[in-house]
């Protein structure tokens, strides 16, 4: 059995684990948000957060992260609201297939929690390991600043995450 | 301009009142295919492809038989829809309709999303169908309140009297739909439009930032099982033995089988989760058999060139005299420009969901082509077309991938034999060695120098395979549906003798080639068929992925020889295209042209594709035998712009995926096997490496253009000229590498 928390909810599941978790999220816990584009942690398309930080789930055993916190793009923001980030990304018209815009979006969020105010290049090291084969990066690196200014002018709901440091 | 009387009598449209008291028109669109039909014209037969439908309630809903791949096709069509009809685009609600024998009328045509045609074919048959309704609305207003139709106006879902109460559509619908489709509707002109050219809100953008739109990927069905397969490394090999005795014994394997289906044999492996399905693949013991041609690249290339040497091909273009310009010049230069097999690497691999009981057989598949993948599942199956159900879904990346049925016949054909819903996905290595390339090709470029020095010859033959070939066997049978099974090889032997008349011409390897717009007096190109057996497909811009850069650069070398400024040597003889010169300009102007960025050189390259002109001009810098490219600009002539934001977001997507092949693409070859496997050797652009991007749209009344392949064909040429004049090395194969 491994117990697993996710966007706060506990589960505990019956798994092989050496399952990556992005497979058991998506296909036993039924949260699709997260893609697979890669499953070698190339293309940042599966990326969640642990404990806040980014990490790719394709290559991540789910037994690894047993007993850990960990959020989904749906546990970004409440139902029917939007977090700063996807307001941006909203604004700035940013998805085309959308495919990968799940993991640019977890990588843009983890960014700005500890950096509110990136720079070009920080955005460049942030965001380097997320692929977009449908080219949307320089609406991305927009988005980023928009999604910087927006947290500094409005009221936004922030993702809060349970530390463990 | 189509003639608005005769389409609509010809019956486009057809209205019908619903049950539920509602209006539903159903609109027959145009079918989508980057081929054009150059044979007698079969017609007319009546198609519906999309749907209007407006509730009691106000809703509007409009259902398309059309598929959203990020292009931004789901925007666009409804921005047509809500200019005529008067009402906000964002309250529209859009369904994705099937293919299933609802639709089974005699077609001739494919429905397909493809050739960057979305947007042009439906544009008037689209915002013809809004109007219509909005007649229908106003004339039932009329007859309520008993003022004349001509004081009566619509705005935002409401019909607005000249005194009194906006009435909302809904409801007005019940009369409506008593009413008959009139036949002499007047559109909108365009200083009266209010959505069209204006309207920037991408409609799909939200369900896309809230991971809620569901792709292929995340269809799940109850019971639903997982299915990997292990394919011949070569396409065309066999299974000369396997042992599957430990992958059986596997956790939660249910099924393992060898299995054929679209020319490919494999090993196929079902399980309860999609993990122990990887899991058991590994343990497979395959020994494969090796096809007979199974090529390695410098076999394709050595063929190529073989076949350009012995064979004349087809002359698609002959202006002038070029033998004999040949023959009287006493220079002459010559050029040979070699472009890799390419990838799609679609970000979402290639899936396919198909359920399959005694009932019938359902498919939910990210499809560009939902009627081929309805005759893909009926050709790997026992069940007949009739029985077939294809759902569409939102699509991760089509780029021509998807035009290709593969996977569907796959997942059919387990679904067939285990008769219960199963889950089909490609792992990242299957999906970048089990794809149908952009074909590798060669090209040789002879210009001529007049006596008086200036260039007047320009022959360009080139050596590549027919992509039709690859692409018919379920498309000549979808244009037949309704023919029994048994016929559908004998179809396929029928498309490809009948192409030209039955099927439409493949252009596929020559376009973007033979519509040279330079004015030079002799042109001369030649298509030579070469066919390595190597997968291929359709693949974004197609033709003109490597004829905008074979012609484009070999246009640069030309300015260099005459000491002309290449962007002047091709305005000078661009006079007879007014359209191409703007853009030109355009980019000029936005690059400062002749002045480049600190430490950089400019490259400008110009090419039409898909009816829309794209010039861009590349600032690049070879710092330490490095090429870098530090910002593009592009300048767009699509005729009439349905979304600004969409047009400049399919160009910076097209110079991104453009600068991916310019850079680092190549799929490489061993006895037929693909060698790359994943994005570390098939990398992508990432954003780090992604220059400054600008896009600026010419103003223009023409008709509306694609915008989704346009991009690409200039961007490698651009790059490379850019790169010889920062270091003087002519580059003349992809991807770009210094010496
Ligand atoms: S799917 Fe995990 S990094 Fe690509
Ligand atoms: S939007 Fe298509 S892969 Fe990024």
């Amino acid at each position: 059995m491994i117990r697993l928390t996710v966007n706060g909810v506990e589960h505990t599941l019956d798994i092989e684990g050496d399952t990556p978790l992005l497979w058991v999220v998506r296909d036993v816990l039924g949260l699709k948000g997260s893609k697979f584009g890669c499953g070698a942690g190339l293309c940042g398309a599966c990326t969640m957060h642990l404990n806040g930080q980014p990490f790719r789930t394709c290559i991540t055993p789910v037994a690894a992260v047993a007993g850990q916190a960990i959020t989904t793009i749906e546990g970004i923001a409440p139902a029917n609201n939007l977090s700063a980030v996807q307001k941006a990304w909203l604004d700035l018209n940013v998805p085309q297939c959308g495919y990968c815009q799940s993991g640019q979006i977890m990588s843009a969020t983890a960014l700005l929690a500890t950096n509110p105010s990136p720079s070009n290049q920080d955005i460049d090291n942030a965001m380097s390991g997320n692929l977009c084969r449908c080219g949307t990066y320089p609406r991305i690196r927009s988005a980023i600043h928009r999604a910087a200014e927006l947290r500094r002018t409005a009221e936004f709901y922030e993702l809060t995450e349970v530390r463990h440091d | 301009m189509t003639d608005l009387t005769a389409l609509n009598r010809r019956g486009f449209l057809k209205s019908s009142a619903l049950a539920s008291g509602g209006l539903l028109l159903t609109i027959a669109l145009p079918a989508c295919s980057s081929m054009t039909h150059k044979g007698p014209v079969m017609d007319e037969q009546w198609q519906a492809s999309a749907w209007l439908r407006i509730d009691t309630d106000n809703r509007v809903t409009f259902v398309l038989d059309r598929v959203e791949m990020g292009q931004g096709t789901y925007t666009g069509l409804v921005t047509l829809l809500c200019e005529e009809l008067e009402t906000d685009p964002a309250n529209v609600q859009v369904e994705f309709a099937g293919v299933d024998s609802f639709y089974n009328n005699p077609l001739y045509k494919l429905q397909v999303t493809g050739g960057s045609t979305s947007v042009s074919t439906s544009f008037e048959r689209i915002r013809l169908a809004g109007a219509s309704a909005r007649e229908m609305l106003k004339a039932a207003a009329s007859q309520g309140l008993g003022v004349p139709v001509g004081q009566l106006r619509c705005d935002n879902g409401f019909v607005i009297p000249p005194s009194g109460q906006p009435i909302a559509y809904g409801q007005l619908v019940r009369v409506a739909a008593t009413h008959k489709i009139p036949s002499d509707i007047v559109l909108k002109k365009p200083e009266q439009f209010r959505y069209i050219g204006k309207f920037d809100r991408r409609l799909d953008a939200h369900v896309k930032v809230t991971g809620q739109a569901q792709y292929g990927i995340d269809v799940e069905l109850p019971g639903m099982l997982y299915a990997v397969i292990s394919r011949a490394p070569a396409y065309g090999g066999t299974i000369k033995s396997v042992n599957s005795a430990a992958a059986q014994q596997a956790p939660g394997v249910v099924d393992v089988f060898p299995m054929e289906a679209a020319g490919r044999h494999g090993v196929a492996v079902v399980a309860r989760s999609y993990w122990q399905a990887r899991k058991a693949q590994q343990l497979l013991v395959i020994e494969w058999a090796l096809p007979k041609s199974a090529p390695s690249d410098a076999d394709v290339m050595a063929a190529y060139a073989q076949d350009l040497a012995s064979k004349s091909g087809s002359r698609l273009r002959n202006d002038g005299h070029f033998s004999r310009a040949r023959r009287q010049s006493s220079t002459v230069l010559e050029a040979e420009y070699r472009l890799p097999y390419l990838a799609h690497a679609t970000l979402e691999p290639q899936v396919c969901v198909v359920n399959a009981n005694q009932h019938g057989m359902e498919v939910w598949a990210p499809t560009q082509a939902p009627s081929l993948a309805r005759i893909a599942a009926a050709k790997h199956s026992g069940y007949r077309v009739d029985d077939i159900i294809v759902h569409t879904t939102w699509i991760g990346g089509g780029f021509g991938r998807r035009l290709m049925q593969d996977f569907v016949a796959e997942c059919a054909f387990i679904a067939d034999r285990l008769q219960q819903p199963i889950k089909l996905i490609y792992s990242r290595e299957e999906d970048t060695r089990h794809d149908f390339y952009r074909p590798a090709s060669l090209h040789q470029l002879t210009a001529t120098v007049h006596d008086d020095g200036h260039i007047h010859g320009w022959q360009h033959r080139l050596a590549h395979p027919k992509v039709m070939h690859w692409f018919v066997p379920d498309a000549a049978a979808a244009q037949f549906s309704f023919m029994p099974k048994f016929l559908f090889p004998a179809l396929t032997a029928a498309g490809k003798l009948g192409e030209g008349i039955l099927a439409p011409n493949d252009s596929s390897g020559y376009e973007g080639a033979d519509d040279l717009p330079y004015a030079f007096e002799h042109i001369q190109v030649d298509f030579v068929h070469s066919e390595p057996g190597v997968p291929v497909g359709y693949w974004r811009a197609v033709g003109h992925s490597h004829n905008g850069f074979v012609t484009e650069s070999f246009m640069d070398e030309l300015a260099y020889q005459q000491q002309q400024d290449p962007l002047q040597f091709r305005r000078q003889l661009l006079q007879q295209h007014p359209r191409a010169l703007a853009v030109l300009n355009k980019a000029a102007e936005m690059a400062h042209w002749g002045t480049p960025l600190a430490g950089c050189a400019q490259g400008v390259a110009v090419h039409k594709s898909f009816g829309t002109w794209v010039a861009q001009i590349a600032d690049v810098s070879v710092d330490g035998g490095r090429i870098q490219v530090k910002r593009i600009v592009c300048a767009v002539d699509c005729g009439l712009v349905v979304n600004p934001d969409t047009v400049k977001a399919q160009m910076e997507g097209g110079m991104i995926f453009g600068l991916t092949a310019a850079l680092f693409g190549k799929i490489t070859l061993k006895n037929g096997a693909v060698e790359q496997s994943n994005f570390h050797d098939y990398p992508l652009l990432r954003l780090p490496e992604t220059p400054e991007l600008s896009v600026a749209i010419i103003a223009s009344a023409e008709a509306s253009s694609g915008v989704g392949e346009p991009g690409v064909p200039p961007v490698a040429a651009a790059v490379a000229n850019a790169v010889f004049a920062a270091s003087g090395q002519r580059l003349r194969e992809l991807p770009l590498q210094l010496v």
